[in-house]
C-alpha cells in the first residue's frame, strides 16, 4: 500500500517539486517552487475547492430552516430526519456534497506535505530516504541538494523569528472567520467561536515546531484559500459583517 | 460537552506533534556509526547516543558487558535537549562517523556538533569527561557547538581534521583540542570524511566542487574541480586520483589538478558509499543495490556484483574478498577477481525462509579483524561474521544501561 502510495502519488509530486526547484534561480529555488507548486495544486483543484465552498455556502443558508425543524419536530426524530431530508432535495443539496471534494483533495495535501518534508532531508538518514523517491531526470540531480535558505528562513529549520507563526496563525483565523457562519445555538457558537481560536493558535504552535517549508506552505495555502473565498462567496464573508447570510447568498445566486 | 472534547483534542494533537518538536519536527536522525578496531578491541557509536569499546574475545566468551579487564567500557554522550516540549532534559546524541584512534586515545564526532577525544582508561572509571590529565578534551569546550558532524575525523600527526555541516573543516591539535584553523565555508553541508595527502586537505562538496586546502592554514590551494552536480560520497584518494560518487548516479574519477574528469561511471542511483581502492581496482557500492569493480585508470567496468539492496555502507577488503553488506541486512562475501559472490545466512533461517544475514539495516561502515568482520546494525546490535567460513558469528546488544 506504502509502495502504491509512493508510485502514483507522493513521487510525482516529490520530483515535481525538487524539478521545479531546479528551473529556479538557486537562492530561492525552494522556497519559491513550494509556493508555485502551491498554488499550481490549488489551481488544479479549483473545481473541487469551487463545489466544496458552494455545497457549504448552500448548507448555511439552510440552517435557519433547519433549527426551525428541529425546533418543530424536537419530539419525533424520524419525522425530523424525513423532513431535512426533504428540504435537502429541494434545495437541491447533498448533505456529504460539501464533504467528498474536501476527501478527494486530502491525499494531495498530504503528498504535498510530505514531499516538502523529505525533500528538505535535513538529516542522512532523510537524504537516503530521498534517494529512494527519486527518478533519474538530470534537472532533479542538478537541483540535489536543495538550497534550503528563502528570504529570512533555512526552510529546514523552524523559524526562529516567529513571523512564520504569527503569519500562519492570523491567515488561518481570517480564513475561517470569513467562513464560519455564527449560530444561533449558544452551544453551537461557543463550540465554533473555540475551535476559530484553537486551530489558528495551535497551527502557530506547530511553526514553531516544524520546518519553515512547512510552514511557508500553509502560509501560501491559507492565503490562496482566504482569495478564493473572498471572489467566489463575495467579499469578506463574516469577517467583516456577523450576518452577512442575505447578501451572501444572494451573491452566490 | 462538544468544547471540552474539541480542546482535549486539541491538547492530544498538541502533545503528539510536541514529541517531535524535540529535534525540530524531522526524522530523528538516529546515526549509523561504523567500527573500527585497535589493539584486538573494536570502537564504534551505538544508535543511543553511547561510544563504545568491545572485545570481540570477551563477546565469543559471552562475558558480562563491560569486561573492564578486556578493555571494554561504554559512555554515554548526552546533550541538553532545545526543543520546546522537552524543557532542559538531556538527550542522547548521534554519531555517523567512524571513531579514530590517535595516539591511544578516541576520537569522536557527534551529529550534536562536538569533537571528543575520549581515553579509554577514563571511560572504563566512568569519571565524568573531559578529564584533561587523561589527555581528554571537547571542541568547543564550552557549551558551544559547530553544526552538525557526520564524517569521520582523520588524524594526521597530532592534527585532527573533521568536517562540519557549517561547510568549513576544522583542524584541531590532538593533544589539547585547540583549533588550528577553520576554513572557509566550501558550499553547502560536509557530510564527509576527508582525505588528507602531502600536506593537502581534499574535500568533496554538495555543491559539486572538489576543493584542496593547505593543512598549514586551511587555505584554498589554487586547484579545484567543479562538476555539474552535487557530490554525495566521501572522497576516496588513490595514484593521485580522487573518486567520488555524484548526485547525478555517477561515479567520478578527478586527476588532481585536471579541470576534467578521467572517467565517469553511471551506476543506476546514487554512489553514497566511498568507494575502496585496491590495486588499480575501484570498489563502489551503489544505491542501486550493486557493487561495481573498475579499473582504476579506464573506469572500465571488470565485474557486477548484485546484492539487490541498496549498499550505503563501505564495503570491506580483505586479501582475496570483499564483504558487502546491504540495507536490507544481507552481506554477501564477494570473490575480487571474479565477482561472483556468496550469502552469508541467516544462522536462525528455517528449511523454508530466507531471512536477511542480519534482520536489520545495515548503513554502518563494516570493520575487518583477524579474518572476521564486525558491522553495526541499526537494530543497534554488533554482529560478528566469519569471512572464510561465510557464516555468521555471536549478536551483540549495545543497548545496555
Amino acid at each position: 500500500m506504502a509502495e502504491l502510495w509512493s508510485l502514483i502519488i507522493l513521487n510525482p509530486v516529490l520530483n515535481g517539486l525538487i524539478a521545479l526547484s531546479g528551473l529556479l534561480p538557486r537562492e530561492v529555488q525552494f522556497g519559491l517552487a513550494i509556493i508555485i507548486l502551491t498554488i499550481v495544486v490549488r489551481l488544479i483543484l479549483t473545481p473541487l475547492t469551487l463545489r466544496q465552498l458552494r455545497s457549504t455556502k448552500a448548507m448555511q443558508d439552510m440552517q435557519p430552516k433547519m433549527q426551525e425543524l428541529q425546533k418543530k419536530y424536537a419530539r419525533n426524530k424520524q419525522k425530523l430526519q424525513q423532513e431535512t431530508m426533504k428540504v435537502y432535495k429541494e434545495a437541491g443539496v447533498n448533505p456529504i456534497g460539501c464533504m467528498w471534494p474536501m476527501l478527494v483533495q486530502f491525499p494531495v495535501w498530504i503528498a504535498l506535505y510530505q514531499s516538502i518534508m523529505k525533500a528538505l532531508a535535513t538529516t542522512p538518514e532523510n537524504l537516503l530516504d530521498l534517494s529512494r523517491h527519486l527518478y533519474s531526470w538530470q534537472i532533479i540531480s542538478q537541483a540535489l541538494p536543495l538550497n534550503s535558505h528563502f528570504l529570512w528562513l533555512d526552510l529546514g529549520q523552524p523559524d526562529s523569528f516567529f513571523i512564520l507563526a504569527i503569519l500562519v496563525g492570523g491567515s488561518m483565523w481570517v480564513q475561517q472567520k470569513m467562513s464560519t457562519a455564527p449560530s444561533t445555538d449558544p452551544r453551537q457558537q461557543s463550540t465554533s467561536s473555540t475551535m476559530q481560536i484553537m486551530m489558528p493558535f495551535m497551527f502557530g504552535l506547530f511553526c514553531l515546531m516544524f520546518p519553515s517549508g512547512l510552514a511557508l506552505y500553509w502560509l501560501v495555502s491559507n492565503i490562496i484559500t482566504i482569495a478564493t473565498q473572498y471572489f467566489i462567496t463575495g467579499g469578506w464573508g463574516y469577517l467583516k459583517s456577523p450576518f452577512p447570510m442575505q447578501s451572501g447568498s444572494r451573491r452566490m445566486s | 460537552m462538544k468544547n471540552r472534547i474539541l480542546i482535549c483534542l486539541s491538547i492530544l494533537c498538541f502533545l503528539v506533534l510536541a514529541s517531535g518538536g524535540c529535534v525540530g519536527g524531522q526524522q530523528k536522525p538516529v546515526g549509523f556509526s561504523g567500527v573500527t578496531a585497535y589493539d584486538g578491541i573494536l570502537y564504534l557509536g551505538s544508535t543511543d547516543g553511547k561510544v563504545m569499546a568491545v572485545n570481540p574475545s570477551a563477546r565469543d566468551q559471552n562475558l558480562e558487558f563491560p569486561s573492564s579487564s578486556d578493555g571494554e567500557w561504554s559512555y554515554a554522550i548526552t546533550m541538553l535537549s532545545k526543543g520546546i516540549s522537552c524543557g532542559s532534559s538531556s538527550v542522547s546524541v548521534s554519531i555517523y562517523g567512524i571513531p579514530v584512534m590517535v595516539n591511544g586515545l578516541l576520537c569522536v564526532g557527534t551529529y550534536n556538533g562536538k569533537a571528543l577525544m575520549m581515553s579509554p582508561s577514563a571511560r572504563s572509571q566512568n569519571s565524568d569527561f573531559p578529564q584533561a590529565r587523561s589527555g581528554e578534551w571537547a571542541y568547543p569546550r564550552t557549551d558551544d557547538v559547530i553544526a552538525p558532524i557526520v564524517g569521520s575525523p582523520v588524524a594526521i600527526g597530532d592534527t585532527i581534521y573533521i568536517c562540519s555541516s557549517d561547510g568549513r573543516v576544522y583542524a584541531l591539535d590532538a593533544t589539547y583540542g585547540d583549533e588550528r584553523w577553520k576554513s572557509e565555508p566550501l558550499g553547502g553541508k560536509l557530510w564527509i570524511t576527508p582525505v588528507v595527502e602531502q600536506e593537502t586537505v581534499y574535500v568533496s562538496t554538495f555543491d559539486g566542487h572538489i576543493y584542496a586546502l593547505s593543512t598549514e592554514d586551511g587555505s584554498l590551494l589554487p586547484w579545484a574541480f567543479e562538476a555539474a552536480a552535487g557530490f554525495v560520497s566521501s572522497p576516496a584518494l588513490y595514484d593521485d586520483t580522487i573518486f567520488v560518487g555524484s548526485f547525478d548516479r555517477n561515479l567520478y574519477a578527478v586527476r588532481i589538478g585536471d579541470n576534467e574528469p578521467l572517467w565517469t561511471f553511471p551506476g543506476g542511483n546514487w554512489f553514497w558509499a566511498a568507494p575502496v581502492v585496491k590495486d588499480g581496482v575501484v570498489y563502489a557500492g551503489c544505491l542501486d543495490g550493486k557493487v561495481y569493480a573498475l579499473n582504476s585508470k579506464t573506469g572500465n567496468k571488470l565485474w557486477e556484483f548484485n546484492a539487490g539492496s541498496p549498499i550505503v555502507s563501505s564495503p570491506a577488503l580483505t586479501d582475496e574478498s570483499l564483504v558487502v553488506a546491504c540495507d536490507s541486512g544481507d552481506v554477501y562475501i564477494v570473490n575480487i577477481k571474479t565477482g561472483i559472490g556468496a550469502r552469508v545466512k541467516n544462522p536462525d533461517d528455517s528449511q523454508n525462509v530466507d531471512r536477511p544475514t542480519i534482520d536489520a539495516h545495515i548503513q554502518g561502515s563494516l570493520c575487518i579483524l583477524d579474518g572476521i568482520v564486525y558491522i553495526r546494525a541499526q537494530d543497534n546490535c554488533l554482529y560478528a561474521v566469519d569471512v572464510g567460513k561465510v557464516k555468521r558469528g555471536w549478536k551483540f546488544p549495545l543497548t545496555i544501561k
